[in-house]
């Protein structure tokens, strides 16, 4: 492929994206779509899973905005291999990201 | 061949997957960007797509790649003359994981080699706070990419401190788009979930050619506390040694993290390289530098994040540059294929 095309391509895409973005800054409520935030903080007490999460994962990126139960076990799974996670670590962090 | 093989593995991974349970469906993650990058006048612009590939299998095992296309846009003269561009596609990563235990996993294939903390952790585009990598990332990590196995795990892990590990053998390769040096290696790391505070020491002993060793330290800290998160790595081998350190500071504290201010992030990087002796192909600068950068991050909503940063590079025996950067990236998470939400 050209640079110039895969530059373009890339270029438009990304500022598409921010455009959107920009616009929906401030705007209130979300669609209701088949993706999910993941698991709130109930009674500002975290759960096991968003403790676990903040203490390996969150220590270099943010959870997903947004995350289905579909995709959830392959980040679960990624995370453990790459954060050297427990099989409990796996399973709390799965539920989480997709309660 | 490289491609016939690359076919043929995923026409395999398509048909194994699919006859999987529709729990374990494949995800494509990763990031996009676009980048300008200004040093002493001359100006390059870089877009580039790293899909992440993510197969689980089963309840232990994982089929996991990376890749890298980047096109390369500069001025034909450097200051003048029409632009150019050359593209580049790498394959970072491509290896099957196995979770023995909680305490083991095994890989083989194509991976990042576990040196520090930048290569594994940092480098993908959407997680560095800044476009390009430290200057001694090249120490110890032969390009970054090694092919062979990998044995990696907690050896303990409790609520108080948990001890990681890696160790791997890398074969030598020549074949297209899998190079890599025969070396070995590993790391250890302890870290501690009360203050998140990390620290890890590495080695990496290349087992051709001349035979040399490298030595690294990495501290990684992100208190609870604070929007706060301090990471650095020290690193030796024969070619020289340096450091970096970085700090970032997301403003969340006023307002909060999705406020005009609150999403804005100061960042501030040192790093040092001191020049021991001349090794051909090292990938590290050829003679003393240093260089600070600071720079800005601002992290709109749906994954997409602006950044600019400025650095000074100063060479031992060349002229101080100027080091201006612009990007914006974004993270993108989808199914490999469409289906029911649950």
């Amino acid at each position: 492929m050209k640079p110039w095309i895969f530059a373009a391509v890339t270029l438009v895409c990304l500022s598409s994206l921010s455009v959107a973005a920009f616009a929906q800054t401030g705007a209130k409520g979300s669609t209701n779509n088949q993706k999910s935030k993941p698991a709130p903080t109930t009674h500002g007490s975290p759960s096991d899973g968003e403790k676990r999460f903040q203490a390996n994962c969150g220590r270099c990126h943010n959870a997903p905005e947004d995350i289905s139960p579909r995709e959830a076990r392959a980040v679960a799974r990624h995370m453990r291999v790459r954060a050297m996670l427990s099989a409990e670590d796996e399973k709390l962090i799965l539920e989480f990201l997709a309660p | 061949m490289a491609t016939r093989v690359l076919c043929l593995f995923l026409l395999a991974l398509f048909a194994i997957t699919s006859a999987s349970a529709q729990s374990d469906v494949p995800i494509i993650s990763g990031g996009a960007g676009f980048f300008s990058a200004t040093q002493g006048g001359i100006t390059f612009l870089q877009p580039v797509v790293a899909p992440v590939l993510a197969v689980p299998l089963g309840e232990k095992w994982l089929i996991e790649s990376r890749a890298d296309l980047r096109g390369f846009i500069s001025r034909e003269d450097g200051t003048t003359g029409p632009y150019q561009g050359q593209f580049f596609d790498t394959l970072e990563y491509l290896q099957i994981d196995y979770n023995a235990n909680s305490r083991l996993t095994v890989t083989a294939g194509r991976f990042l080699t576990p040196f520090g903390i930048f290569n594994e952790r940092i480098s993908a585009l959407w997680i560095n706070k800044f476009q390009d990598a430290p200057v001694i990332a090249a120490i110890g990590t032969a390009e970054g990419y090694s092919d062979g196995f990998m044995l990696r795990g907690a050896l303990i892990s409790n609520g108080r401190y948990a001890v990681n590990y890696t160790a791997y053998f890398s074969t030598l390769s020549n074949v297209n788009k899998f190079e890599s040096e025969r070396s070995t290696g590993g790391r250890v790391g302890i870290f501690l979930p009360g203050t998140r505070l990390e620290v890890g020491t590495s080695y990496e002993r290349t087992l051709q050619d001349q035979h040399m060793n490298s030595f690294g330290a990495d501290l990684s800290w992100a208190p609870y506390q604070l929007p706060l998160e301090i990471k650095g790595e020290w690193a030796h081998s024969p070619s020289g040694h340096g450091y970096w350190v970085q700090g970032s500071y997301r403003l969340s504290q006023l307002g909060n993290a999705n406020s005009a201010i609150g999403r804005l992030e100061p960042v501030f990087r040192m790093q040092q390289f001191f020049r021991n002796q001349q090794i051909a192909g090292d990938s590290l600068p050829s003679t003393n530098m240093r260089r600070p950068d600071i720079g800005l991050n601002y992290y709109l909503p749906h994954e997409i994040r602006l950044n600019g940063s400025y650095g000074r590079e100063y060479l031992s025996h060349s002229t101080d540059t100027n080091v201006w950067e612009f990007g914006i990236t974004y993270r993108f998470l989808f199914p490999l294929w469409p289906g029911e939400s649950k």
